[in-house]
């Protein structure tokens, strides 16, 4: 046993290494973009609709749009995910402890040492999820009221496909420098 | 030669224009707007005709038509194109408002309207005059009309029935682990 | 002799009335229709037409019609046989509320009390007309009240408030 914690990290330690990171699992990733698109996606529609863009004409700057948008929006959601886990897993640290601690309660068998492990990792868990959605919702809520104001109220006047790249943009490029400047 | 230039002069006094005559007469200067901000297929227009009377007296058996559009083009919805009055007094104007409405989209040429009048009491004759024309005016089609100005109550509906899920969800999940693990610190310790 | 002429000037008195009244319009009946300006697109000045049609009892035809209201006087334009008039009445926005608005039609020996009322400066409201017709405007529409894209601004600015306070309060 001893012998395996040289070329190995344990758990412990790679939970910790995880949490420091910025990098997001697979997962994650496929749920951060899948998300952006869906929010990029959306103006489409009112630019339709109210600005009364032609679909078929603009079809390669609403494509270019929505492509930039979604990264943008992609980089915002890790970023405030990242700073956000912090400070949830501090929050929720008690909690979670208390839940763990009363489901293996009766088991005798668990060393403590395993058990604070358990529950760091569901700490890591919970926090992760929160953080996750939280930085999801907050952030569509941002861009959708930069997209507005902006694309409304700000540059009402502008030709429509110019509005649609200048309001998109605008919304995703702010976005973005939102959650990089949150501490 | 002082005979004969001076009856040059008179026989030509006689075409000089007799500004003085002319006032004592009637007459009526008409101006015919039309008080649209927007011209729409189907939707009301508004002509007004002002009839002013400059003259130092009564125009008497005055007559206002407007000929200039058409039954195909344009159905009446109130008020006469055709209208008179047995006097008008001097110094005084009279208002009289027509509303049509615009049966097909396009230019339309907006002409002036007809007016005719007694001068005086004693006069058979009829004095002709014409209204001002308020020029050219591009009729809106409906349908451009509706989607520029409406206020795309549907639009913004469907729009916020688009974005529910991508605020709703997340915000549930979230708000699900929240309450879950939301453990005030004075129940620590149980 | 003087009896017969005291029965003269009763008969005669009596008669005046039928007399005076040979071009008045007796007992009339009025059938109206109105038009006010419904929307600000339509007009940049709010508009009244009252069109109407007066059948007198004595059969009188082509009477002199004057009509009082808003404020005006004008006189009441014929535009048909018999008896077809049409009244005009444009002015600002503003000036022309919404309610329900008297219009006093007078004739000829109305409008002449009535002319002679306003120069002397008196009321002219006692001045009988020949009939009145009402008038209500329901108002001018000028755009919906709230823009719609106002309204959607407030609402997204709102959840996105209650985020950014959920967040704030994570962030302690």
């Amino acid at each position: 046993m001893a012998g395996g914690n040289k070329n190995k990290l344990s758990r412990e330690e790679e939970l910790l290494l995880q949490d420091f990171s910025r990098n997001v699992s697979t997962k994650s990733s496929a749920l951060f973009y899948g998300n952006a698109l869906i929010v990029s996606a959306i103006p489409m529609w009112l630019f339709w609709r109210i600005h009364q863009i032609d679909l078929y004409q603009s079809a390669v700057f609403f494509i270019v749009g929505t492509i930039v948008s979604t990264y943008l929006v992609a980089m915002a959601y890790k970023n405030t995910k990242f700073i956000l886990k912090h400070k949830v897993a501090l929050k929720r640290e008690d909690a979670v402890a208390h839940e763990v601690m009363k489901k293996l309660a009766d088991d005798k068998k668990m060393t403590k040492k395993e058990k604070d492990e358990r529950i760091l990792w569901k700490k890591n868990e919970v926090a992760d999820y929160e953080a996750t959605t939280f930085s999801i919702f907050y952030n569509n809520a941002l861009y959708l009221v930069l997209l507005i104001v902006a694309s409304f109220y700000i540059l009402k006047n502008l030709n429509p496909t110019f509005n649609y790249v200048a309001s998109v943009g605008a919304a995703a490029g702010l976005l973005a420098l939102f959650s990089t400047s949150n501490n | 030669m002082k005979l004969w230039i001076a009856a040059l002069l008179l026989a030509f006094a006689c075409y000089i224009p007799t500004g003085a005559e002319e006032e004592s007469e009637a007459r009526l200067l008409v101006a015919k707007n039309i008080l649209n901000q927007y011209l729409v297929e189907g939707k009301d227009l508004t002509v007004e005709y002002r009839i002013y009377n400059v003259g130092r007296s009564s125009a008497l058996d005055v007559r206002l038509k407007d000929d200039s559009f058409p039954d195909a083009d344009f159905e009446s919805v109130r008020g006469n194109l055709r209208v008179s009055w047995d006097r008008l007094a001097p110094n005084s104007n009279v208002t009289h408002a027509v509303i049509l409405r615009p049966l097909k989209s396009g230019y339309f040429n907006f002409t002036s309207a007809e007016i005719s009048y007694r001068t005086t009491e004693e006069s058979t004759e009829r004095q002709t005059g014409y209204s001002s024309s308020p020029g050219e005016g591009g009729i809106v089609p409906l349908k451009e009309f509706d989607r520029r100005f409406s206020p795309h109550v549907l639009d913004w509906l469907v729009f916020a029935i688009m974005t529910l899920p991508s605020l709703g969800i997340p915000f549930l999940l979230w708000y699900s682990s929240k309450s879950k693990y939301d453990m005030p610190k004075a129940k620590k310790g149980n | 002799m003087a009896a017969t002429g005291k029965v003269l000037v009763v008969v005669a008195l009596f008669m005046l009335p039928i007399i005076a009244n040979g071009d008045m319009c007796l007992g009339p009946q009025v059938t109206s229709q109105t038009y006010t300006t419904p929307e600000v697109i339509v007009s940049t000045e709010t508009v009244f037409i009252v069109e109407f049609s007066v059948t007198c009892k004595n059969g009188l035809k082509n009477i002199n019609l004057y009509a009082e209201f808003g404020g005006k006087t004008v006189p009441a334009s014929k535009i048909g046989e018999p008896n077809k008039f049409q009244l005009s009445l444009t002015d600002e926005h503003k000036k022309l509320p919404s309610g329900t608005y008297q219009v006093r039609v007078f004739d000829e020996e109305g409008f002449a009390w009535l002319r002679k009322a306003q120069r002397s400066g008196e009321n002219t409201e006692n001045i009988k007309p020949l009939f009145t017709l009402d008038l209500s405007h329901p108002g001018v529409w000028s755009g919906p009240y709230l823009q719609s894209e106002f309204v959607a601004a407030m609402v997204a600015i709102f959840v996105w408030w209650s985020a950014y306070t959920a967040k704030s309060r994570l962030q302690l």
